[in-house]
């Protein structure tokens, strides 16, 4: 009895002393938590200045309407701007004048400001791949101006404004293709790859006030939206200038980033260039060859695609074979004009966003060992020859078979 | 105290040998019980048990009526519900008897007409040459119209008798006595099992009565297969245990080991099945029951024909079942009154239960306090937003929440029923909303709470259902802890705990540890009854068959095909 008590005493103790632990080591109570959804980065006086935005818990900006406490009054989010020598500096400063702890782990998006993007941001994918609770996972912007200033903006529909642009940049390359969206990892593994450049979408404020204050969103038009705009390449760790929309686009076909797209075209390329019908691109798949051909390399780009006509504006019987396949000519001939608009700018900017290093490297081991120790991989980008190839399909033509142009010809 | 014993308990053996058969049945196992003891640890022989002797000597009854009479008087202490009625007039018979009897144990109409209006009819007792043997051979073998009539040759059996509900017949002058069998007491009629309803399935439920218990099995189980053993346990209740498993199914070794038991329980009183349950399971510590305990006789029958050995005790409906492993309490007796399918997705939902309910609000307590990151971003927004003004961190609101539940539950079993609807307005409304509009606890802790204790109920154990109530809370001080990593290390605590956890030799997670894939058939699915055509050995058992091989319905085609072939070939060979 005595030996069994002696063991079950101290038995009995154990689950009291866990009790003085609770609140050590890493609890955080969710009332502490600054949950912050977006950060910003701007480089001013060779001082790191970046940006938070935390979210405001009580004003119910998980869109569901938090039912307690919720006053529309309150700003779905507040931000802060904090200034100093290294990042990590910085964010600790933020302690100074917030109440909460900053919790990066549900940061959506982060956005480079131009001067940033130029200083170089090797430092600040290093930070975001080395601290713990910093996300990989968050979406990459560039942006033109200040970047502490689209964080600022409040955004319909959407109250925390975070993850309304992750939305945004998602839906887009779903959607449209015309980029797709750049996350932290992405951008680092595309920078630490043979090609080392990447892209980074551009986020913009249409207008040239902020729309900062809560009664401010309560119109339907507001002045000021958020937007996704031209395509930034970097080089390096450094901002080497822009891709338009349109190149941009090419440049999707070019690296396979093509979910769905809408093409316009013209549907009758023998009466005129003005694109007077659409096609969704439902399924597009390139294949990217390079090779070796005398003093230059030269990559076949193949496209191919399929999908279906959405729109169709001119005098045009579906039921011939030869429209459809003039149409079909005529989208292709769209796509290929993109992709060598785009490849033009691109080797003007000398970026190769392209990922062809990557595929000379995997496909010509040795050729690309000698241009890599030569140090001319630069001049044999310069050089390089695309030869595109676009095959596309309409598969479907909707649910009529004339235009309806041609039916109020009649 | 032992020793003296073992010497009173020879001295019942050698009167055994003379007779008295219903004493031999309780004395027998009693003696058995107190040597097994003796033999068990001889180490507590001169050790100071508190010398207690409930056991007296057995005194043979004396020749005398009124001696007799009188030292069962004494031994009784004039009881008000105890009849003794003389029966020795003179004129009438020289022969003296007295009846005795306990009123409210017998049937008043039995006893007035089968026992006593034939012996004040019978005239040859009223004749004056009739000796007290003969009258006693006569009355015995004769004159009572009763199926049970048994002897009596000492004060002890008469007196067992006597409280099972016999009426003695004592004769002045013999050494012998006769104890009729005319028990009948009030017994409540058998009823729906109130703690293991079913829609779909039979609706009676065991009854206080031992006997009415072997009977519904008898019932059910029409083989000469079933073996109803009978024991007397504790000293002061002499409780009528039965030991009910059917021979050639139940494990011999099981058998042996729970007899063992058994017997080596040396108690006061055996009130409710709870008794013999703790003082036979395996695992003293364990907060896991391995013993089922059911109230449903088709449940028992069920478990029976898995050879498993059923324990039915006398004035409880509850009846146990052993051995048990951790799955048999998630089998519920409508699982097989039902379509495989819903039985099937319904014991998931089972499994699932238990886990949410032992785990949910550790989990919740962990999440919002270690990894916010593992949220959805809105939903932890609002999770903050809610607990923006709460006072309490999240383990003591929690807490405050769990012990509450269990407050309510508990007035709710304790509170007379017609105030019933009160607790539970106040208990959902002012407790549930109030608290969360008054900014004490937040809303997702209620509901945390509330489907935590919904899920509990969903596990057909009460047993296994009341072990995780306990562990729920232990979770929730590791969860607060060490979070996510403290559940999973208490998990496999508990794992390693379950796994070395044996009922009767059977070990408590079989048959997925040690893993024996056939006999998952009935485990986490149950699967169609004619594809479960092996019984389960109860691991210690043999493993034999329950039904034809074939007993997958399907048209008669192949039979038809085999009427029609004999003539098709002699048909088909000319051609």
């Amino acid at each position: 009895m005595n030996i069994h008590k002696k063991i079950l005493i101290p038995l009995l103790c154990l689950p009291l002393l866990s009790t003085l632990l609770t609140g050590c080591w890493d609890a955080r109570e969710l009332s502490e938590l600054g949950i912050t959804s977006g950060s910003a980065y701007d480089w001013e006086n060779n001082q790191w200045k970046a940006t938070y935005q935390v979210i405001n818990p009580s004003s119910g900006s998980s869109g569901m309407g938090g039912s307690t406490g919720g006053s529309t009054s309150s700003p779905p989010f507040v931000t802060f701007t904090v200034k100093g020598r290294t990042i990590m500096e910085a964010i600790e400063k933020t302690n100074l004048t917030s109440t909460r702890e900053m919790f990066f782990s549900h940061s959506r998006i982060t956005v480079l400001g131009e001067s940033v993007a130029k200083h170089g941001i090797n430092q600040l994918i290093d930070m975001f791949l080395r601290k713990q609770d910093a996300r990989e996972t968050v979406y990459v912007f560039i942006t033109k101006g200040e970047a502490g200033n689209i964080l600022d903006q409040l955004m319909q529909l959407s109250k925390n404004q975070g993850a309304g642009v992750q939305l945004m940049i998602e839906q887009e390359s779903r959607l449209i293709s015309y980029y797709p969206g750049v996350q932290m990892f992405e951008l680092a593994m595309a920078l630490s790859s043979e090609s080392g450049s990447a892209v980074l979408p551009e986020i913009l404020l249409t207008g040239t006030e902020i729309m900062d204050e809560t009664t401010e969103t309560g119109r339907t038009d507001l002045k000021t939206r958020l937007a996704l705009g031209r395509l930034g390449v970097l080089k390096g760790d450094q901002l080497m200038g822009w891709l338009s929309q349109k190149q941009a686009f090419g440049l999707s076909f070019m690296t396979d980033k093509i979910k769905t797209a809408t093409i316009a075209f013209s549907s009758k390329p023998k009466s005129g260039d003005k694109p007077d019908a659409s096609y969704i691109l439902q399924k597009s798949k390139t294949i990217v060859h390079p090779k070796w051909e005398q003093d230059h390399y030269v990559i076949d780009i193949d496209i191919k695609g399929s999908g279906v006509l959405s729109e169709v504006g001119s005098v045009m019987d579906l039921n011939d074979r030869t429209s459809i396949t003039e149409m079909e000519h005529s989208i292709e001939q769209q796509v290929l004009e993109l992709v060598n608009n785009s490849w033009k700018e691109i080797r003007t900017l000398g970026a190769d966003v392209t990922g062809f290093a990557v595929r000379i490297h995997r496909s010509d081991r040795k050729r690309f060992k000698q241009i890599k120790k030569a140090k001319n991989w630069d001049s044999t980008f310069q050089e390089i020859e695309i030869r595109p190839h676009v095959s596309m399909k309409i598969e479907r033509t909707g649910l009529s078979n004339k235009s309806f142009e041609s039916v109020h010809e009649k | 105290m032992q020793a003296l014993e073992t010497i009173l308990s020879c001295r019942q053996n050698k009167e055994l040998k003379t007779g008295d058969n219903n004493a031999k049945e309780s004395r027998f196992q009693q003696n058995r019980g107190v040597m097994m003891a003796n033999k068990q640890k001889p180490a507590r022989k001169n050790a100071s048990v508190p010398s207690e002797n409930s056991v007296p000597a057995p005194l043979p009854l004396d020749p005398s009526l009124e001696v007799n009479l009188q030292e069962l008087g004494k031994r009784i202490g004039q009881s008000s519900d105890v009849v003794f009625r003389r029966f020795t007039n003179e004129s009438l018979s020289s022969l003296a008897l007295a009846f005795v009897y306990i009123d409210g144990l017998v049937n008043a109409d039995v006893v007035n007409q089968t026992v006593l209006q034939p012996l004040l009819e019978t005239v040859t007792l009223k004749s004056e040459s009739i000796t007290a043997t003969d009258a006693f051979r006569m009355i015995k073998d004769q004159i009572l119209p009763i199926g049970g009539v048994k002897e009596g040759k000492t004060l002890e059996a008469l007196l067992s008798m006597l409280f099972d509900g016999y009426t003695l017949i004592l004769f002045d002058g013999l050494q012998m006595a006769l104890a009729a069998d005319t028990s009948g007491w009030e017994k409540r009629s058998v009823n729906e099992p109130t703690s293991q309803g079913v829609i779909r399935g039979p609706k009676e439920g065991f009854t206080e009565s031992l006997r009415t218990g072997t009977s519904m099995l008898r019932r059910r189980l029409k083989t000469s297969d079933l073996r109803i053993e009978e024991y007397k346990i504790g000293q002061r209740t002499q409780t009528g245990v039965a030991l009910v498993y059917l021979d050639g199914i139940a494990s011999e070794q099981v058998l042996k080991e729970v007899r063992r038991r058994l017997n080596a329980i040396h108690t006061d009183s055996i009130l409710e099945s709870n008794y013999i349950e703790e003082f036979i399971q395996d695992g003293g510590l364990t907060p896991f029951p391995t013993i089922q305990n059911t109230e449903r006789p088709d449940a028992m029958a069920g478990g029976i024909l898995e050879g498993q050995i059923g324990i039915i005790i006398d004035g409880t409906p509850f009846a146990l079942l052993a051995p048990s492993t951790f799955f048999n309490f998630f089998q519920s007796s409508e699982d097989y009154y039902q379509r495989y399918d819903i039985s099937s997705f319904l014991r998931l939902i089972r499994y699932g239960a238990f886990f949410v309910s032992m785990l949910l609000p550790a989990l919740y307590i962990a999440v919002t306090t270690f990894h916010q990151e593992m949220l959805p971003t809105t939903l932890l927004v609002s999770l903050a937003a809610q607990r923006e003004g709460v006072p309490l961190p999240a383990l003591a609101e929690a807490l405050l929440m769990e012990l509450t539940f269990d407050v309510l539950r508990e007035a709710g079993v304790r509170m007379p029923r017609t105030i019933g609807p009160a607790i539970s307005i106040v208990g959902a409304l002012v407790l549930g909303q109030a608290a969360v509009q008054a900014g004490l606890v937040s809303a997702a802790m209620v509901i945390v709470v509330s489907f935590t204790a919904i899920s509990n109920f969903v596990i057909p154990s009460l047993a296994i259902a009341n072990s995780i109530r306990l562990i729920r809370f232990v979770m929730m001080f590791i969860a607060a802890t060490l979070g996510l990593f403290g559940i999973m290390s208490f998990l496999m605590v508990l794992l390693i705990h379950m796994a070395g956890l044996r009922s009767f030799g059977v070990p408590y997670l079989s048959p997925v540890a040690p893993m024996v894939p056939r006999y998952l058939k009935d485990i986490l699915i149950r699967v169609p009854l004619w594809s479960m055509t092996m019984r389960p050995k109860t691991n210690l058992g043999k493993e034999t068959r329950r039904q034809g091989p074939d007993q997958k319905p399907k048209p008669a085609e192949g039979k038809n095909s085999q009427e029609s072939g004999q003539p098709k070939p002699q048909g088909e060979d000319p051609a």
